[in-house]
């Protein structure tokens, strides 16, 4: 089913797209800026039943750090050196894209693309992951899958590999090199790799998910947590942010609840866990959104700070996931070198 | 048999390999313990059970609130694990929340023995406890003090000297005064619990002091422990015993040599001697500088010794270069300063002296005579003598609390100590005896008469009579005694006399 986006639904969708990046992704605002001009809009979103399997596809993303997007703002057509190398690789012109992932800023990306290709509403993850090896293509090995990327001041970089860990970490490298942050475009897929490898439908869950947020702003906790599909895990004031030892991306926050229960948010780029009285209450690929209390802002894994007053609430992970022991297998707490936390619900 | 154990108990063992309270409830009873390597063995039902994990607990703070969690949840009282110091606020929290004591241990299978040894081993940890007290009995000792420190280490609990009435030595902590209160002289052990604090004491079975007793104490040991400290207390009691009687030889022999040696340096009058100079030197007693003596002496008999230990125990309060011995029936001491002290320090030092002697006199029926501040060897000896005579006044001078001081005698009273000795006063008794058969008014007279130079009208003035009154009473104590009061001998002698008759 063709869908026409206006303009006056992009907030919702920026909404949706931040619950979605489970404190992690990134903060939508430079997307949603990118987007403001009001002559892109509307925009037709396409599902993968509207168009031929066979028509090649491409994935954008910004990758690196997204503070970063904030400070040194991208150039005008960050994305067009590198879908100009993709299509020369390939030989032809890559008509459809879709997002790389489905939570944060990322969530968003596709919509640039809206003036030149098709925009389908498909994507790699369904909420926001910070590796990417742990994009859906990846995950299952679909063969030719290929991604280019900035190395800095106009280079490009093409990866081909059949390892996905060697993609992520080159293409890590030439960020770094490029300066902590920039664009990667993944390609040699197509729609129809799409229908059976990835996440379906995360524009519309976003714009669902971000209408109903703002519908709800005033609504007691309980009932925001239930238009949004989901449960309140918890309430209460941060008190602690203990560092891992191991990892120094990895933190426990510490939250005193307000019952007494001690709650801990163990967060990476993302919020990944999430614990009450030493009970595991959620975990990846479950989303973990975390709300100011009083404003109800989104916050990022980063706002976490001491003294906050937070709301924790549990929205089911894209069901994609779970589809087989594999794929599980990528988004678990334990991918990211966490023990005893896998299998929260 | 087996036996409920309370975490004070182990707590309060010395052997515990380092147990300390991380979170959670300060003391609790515990059916059982649990020594295992990891989480995983320990048994499903822990009701009321410590756990002691001998390998270290996960790093991430959810690790460790998740092992929290599944001890509490399977009923364990108490978790002991090494590293416990490090655990965050969080999981403390959690811990005192679902009421598990959370312990820190160094050395899990040292606490593993500990436990073995208060559950079941009751007669190895008396063992040990005993090997300790040989232990420390091997090592060399200075005196009782040290004897008590090494007894405490090595056993690892406080040790107490006590009489019914103070704690009079103690090491490795502080005899709680209602335990001390508790305590019951009569048996020869006893085992003592109030409050939390406990104590076993055992009889000092000591042929010079009567009434003493040794306690092991601490905080919340168990019966098992405080039998097992009542047999070590037995065993290290006799050390204790024969240490005190050791101190008390060694006490008094030095004393004696202290106080022949004083009697040697008086002895020679300020003579140089070099051997009773090399002597004194040995002693710490320098004769150069300036010295300000006292003596203490007794009212009525008294211990020397005794009143010696009092005196040098409390002289350190004084001045730092003080040194006392025994002489005669009393004390003898001095202070030594380099420089000539301050009319105001030497006010100071006299007013210190004076608190000694208030001290001693709670306990002594003491006077005391304080010397002047002489410098040099015949000083040292003049002072000494000075205070000699200031404590013989002492001995009557009520008025003073029995302290007189040199400085603060009249020439009179110089005059009188040195009548005021055995053949004087006899003799003085019997020459004016004859006036004395009547009544007093012959003496009285006599005395003013002498007082007033021999003046008839003074004389009379100062009793308030006639002066043929007077004049008719001399004529008769000289008919009486058989004087002539023209011979100005006779005068000296007959004044001294009143003197000394009639103070």
């Amino acid at each position: 089913m063709v869908r026409i986006l206006e303009h006056a639904k992009l907030s919702a969708i920026a909404r949706g797209f931040s619950l979605l990046g489970s404190g992690g992704g990134g903060t939508t605002t430079l997307l949603e800026l990118a987007l403001a001009d009001a002559s892109a809009w509307p925009i037709t979103l396409y599902d993968l039943a509207d168009l031929d399997p066979a028509l090649p596809c491409l994935g954008a993303a910004f990758v690196g750090s997204t503070m970063l997007l904030g400070e040194r703002l991208p150039g005008e057509a960050p994305f067009a050196p590198l879908i100009h190398a993709a299509e020369r690789w390939l030989g032809d012109r890559i008509p459809i894209v879709c997002s790389l992932e489905g939570g944060g800023l990322n969530g968003l990306t596709s919509l640039v693309f809206a003036s030149k290709h098709r925009v389908v509403d498909a994507d790699l993850t369904g909420r926001a992951v910070p590796d990417l090896d742990q994009m859906s293509l990846l995950v299952d090995r679909v063969p030719g899958v290929f991604a280019t990327c900035d190395t800095g001041v106009g280079g490009v970089l093409l990866v081909q590999t059949d390892r996905p860990i060697d993609l992520e970490r080159v293409i890590r490298s030439a960020v770094i090199q490029a300066g902590g942050a920039g664009g990667a475009v993944f390609a040699g897929f197509t729609v129809g790799d799409l229908a059976e490898h990835a996440i379906h439908g995360s524009i519309a869950r976003a714009l669902h998910l971000g209408t109903a947020f703002e519908a709800a702003a005033d609504a007691p906790l309980s009932e925001l947590a239930e238009v949004l599909g989901g449960r309140v895990l918890g309430q209460g004031r941060i008190m602690a942010i203990d560092l891992d030892a191991n990892d120094p991306h990895v933190s426990a926050v510490l939250v005193d609840g307000e019952a007494g229960e001690i709650h801990r948010i163990i967060t990476r780029s993302e919020s990944l866990a999430f614990i009450t009285d030493g009970l595991l209450q959620a975990s990846t690929p479950t989303i973990i959104v975390v709300l100011d209390a009083i404003s109800r802002d989104i916050l990022q894994v980063t706002d976490l700070t001491i003294a906050r007053n937070i709301t924790i609430i549990g929205l089911p992970g894209p069901d994609w996931w779970s589809g087989s022991a594999e794929r599980i297998r990528h988004v678990v707490p334990s991918a990211y070198g966490l023990a005893e936390l896998d299998g929260g619900v | 048999m087996k036996e409920q154990l309370w975490l004070s108990a182990l707590l309060a063992n010395p052997s515990n390999g380092g147990l300390r309270i991380v979170a959670g409830p300060e003391d609790t009873e515990l059916t059982d313990v649990v020594i295992e390597a990891t989480e995983s063995e320990l048994p499903a039902d822990g009701e009321g059970l410590l756990a002691v994990l001998t390998t270290p607990p996960p790093g991430t703070p959810w690790q460790q609130d998740a092992l929290i969690r599944r001890r509490a949840d399977r009923g364990f009282r108490a978790l002991a694990v090494q590293e416990a110091d490090g655990f965050g606020t969080g999981t403390r929290a959690l811990a005192a929340r679902l009421n598990l004591t959370l312990l820190n241990v160094d050395r899990p299978m040292m606490l593993a023995k500990a436990c073995w040894h208060l559950l079941e081993a009751h007669d190895a940890l008396t063992l040990s406890y005993v090997r300790k007290v040989a232990q420390s009995i091997e090592h060399h000792v200075e005196a009782l003090p040290d004897l008590l420190r090494h007894l405490s280490s090595s056993v690892g609990h406080g040790i107490a000297l006590i009489d019914s009435e103070t704690v009079l030595l103690e090491a490795g902590g502080h005899l709680d005064p209602s335990v001390h209160t508790a305590i019951d002289f009569a048996p020869w052990l006893d085992v003592t619990r109030v409050g939390g604090g406990t104590a076993a004491s055992v009889r000092v079975d000591s042929p010079s002091r009567e009434g003493l007793r040794i306690a092991f104490f601490g905080d919340g040991l168990s019966d098992p422990q405080l039998r097992a400290l009542a047999v070590a207390a037995e065993v290290a009691m006799p050390a204790v015993a024969a240490r005190i009687l050791i101190d008390e030889v060694a006490a008094l022999s030095d004393t004696s040599v202290s106080s022949g040696l004083l009697r040697d340096f008086l002895d020679l009058s300020g003579t140089p001697d070099r051997d009773v100079e090399r002597r004194m030197l040995e002693r710490g007693w320098s004769t150069t500088g300036y010295h300000l003596a006292f003596r203490i002496i007794g009212r009525t008999r008294l211990d020397t010794l005794q009143l010696l230990r009092f005196v040098t125990r409390n002289l350190g309060t004084v001045a730092f270069h003080a040194h006392a011995t025994t002489s005669g029936r009393g004390i003898s001491g001095w202070h030594t300063f380099t420089e000539m002290p301050t009319p105001q320090q030497i006010e100071t030092h006299i007013a210190a002296l004076r608190e000694l002697h208030v001290g001693a006199r709670r306990l002594f029926n003491v006077a005391t005579g304080v010397g002047s501040m002489e410098n040099g060897p015949n000083g040292l000896a003049a002072s000494l003598s000075e205070a000699a005579d200031a404590a013989r006044i002492a001995v009557n001078r009520s008025a003073t609390g029995w302290f007189v001081r040199v400085d603060g005698l009249g020439l009179e009273q110089l005059l009188l100590a040195w009548t005021r000795n055995d053949t004087f006063v006899p003799a003085a008794e019997s020459l004016l005896a004859p006036l004395r058969e009547s009544s007093d008014e012959l003496l009285s007279t006599l005395s003013a008469y002498l007082d007033n130079e021999s003046r008839i009208a003074a004389t009379a003035t100062a009793l308030g009579l006639h002066r043929n009154t007077v004049s008719t009473r001399i004529q008769r104590v000289q008919e009486l005694l058989g004087v002539d009061m023209a011979d100005p001998e006779a005068r000296l002698a007959l004044h001294l006399a009143c003197r000394a008759v009639q103070t």
